[in-house]
């Protein structure tokens, strides 16, 4: 098994074929295709994307429906014919497609991008952030509501 | 901001380097090709603002904002507020 070193998690070794393609890489990291999805028991439920190419470049994500049990997936043909799926039905989430939504720690909290879910077909591990134009899904859901103030 | 109508087939020019041609107009889509200099980025609205999602995203974490994320969505042993399910 390679050993690869990161920022994030030191040396770290993974299974080739485990390693996760992005055809076309993600908005903003288009030239980053490779990456593994890590999981720590400590940190469980999030999954860290970790670049195969770039040690300082990790994404925090959570499986979507960890964020909304009833996510509902809306991704175009074109983003779906790229992963190798067919372009005419929404794949499963759990048994087509592993679905991840990407955190972001802001000041204010840290949020989830529900808008363009990353993809990972499970068959072939080809994956895709997808962005649906219509899509009613926020880019910034807030995880953690602030403590409602109580009324006086 | 400028409206203008054109045909499939159809050029717009925009400043000296950039040319939009209305390659074909479909029943609810259209066809735009892009003429642009390489230094030039043209990418659908919605890519933008998750490219943008994304660069923040990647910045390193400081470990304790991390630790205290996992603090609240691991199954709590206190009560504690619950993840917010969004509305559609």
């Amino acid at each position: 098994m390679p050993d690869f070193e990161t920022t994030s998690f030191g040396r770290i070794s993974y299974e080739p074929e485990w390693a996760i393609e992005f055809p076309s890489g993600l908005p903003g990291f288009e030239d980053r295709r490779r990456f593994a999805a890590v999981k720590f028991e400590k940190s469980a439920p999030l999954v860290f994307l970790q670049s195969l190419e770039d040690p300082a470049l990790c994404f925090i994500t959570l499986p979507v429906l960890v964020v909304d049990p009833q996510y509902r997936l809306e991704v175009s043909g074109e983003d779906l014919g790229q992963i190798g799926l067919a372009p005419g039905k929404q794949p499963r989430i759990g048994t087509d497609v592993l679905c991840l939504t990407v955190i972001s720690i802001r000041e204010s909290g840290p949020t989830a991008n529900l808008l363009a879910p990353i993809i990972v077909n499970l068959r072939n591990l080809k994956a895709v952030q997808a962005v649906a134009p219509e899509s009613e899904y926020s880019l910034q859901h807030v995880l953690l509501p602030e403590e409602a103030p109580v009324c006086s | 901001m400028l409206v203008m109508s054109r045909r499939a087939g159809e050029t717009i020019l925009i400043g000296d380097d950039i040319e939009i041609v209305i390659t074909h107009i479909g029943r609810s889509r259209v066809k735009v090709g892009i003429r642009a200099p390489r230094e030039t980025l043209v990418i659908a609205r919605e890519v933008k603002l998750v490219r943008e999602e994304n660069l923040a995203a990647a910045v390193t974490t400081p470990p304790a904002a991390l630790s205290n994320l996992v603090a609240r969505l691991q199954p709590a042993r206190t009560p504690h507020s619950s993840l917010q399910i969004p509305r559609r």
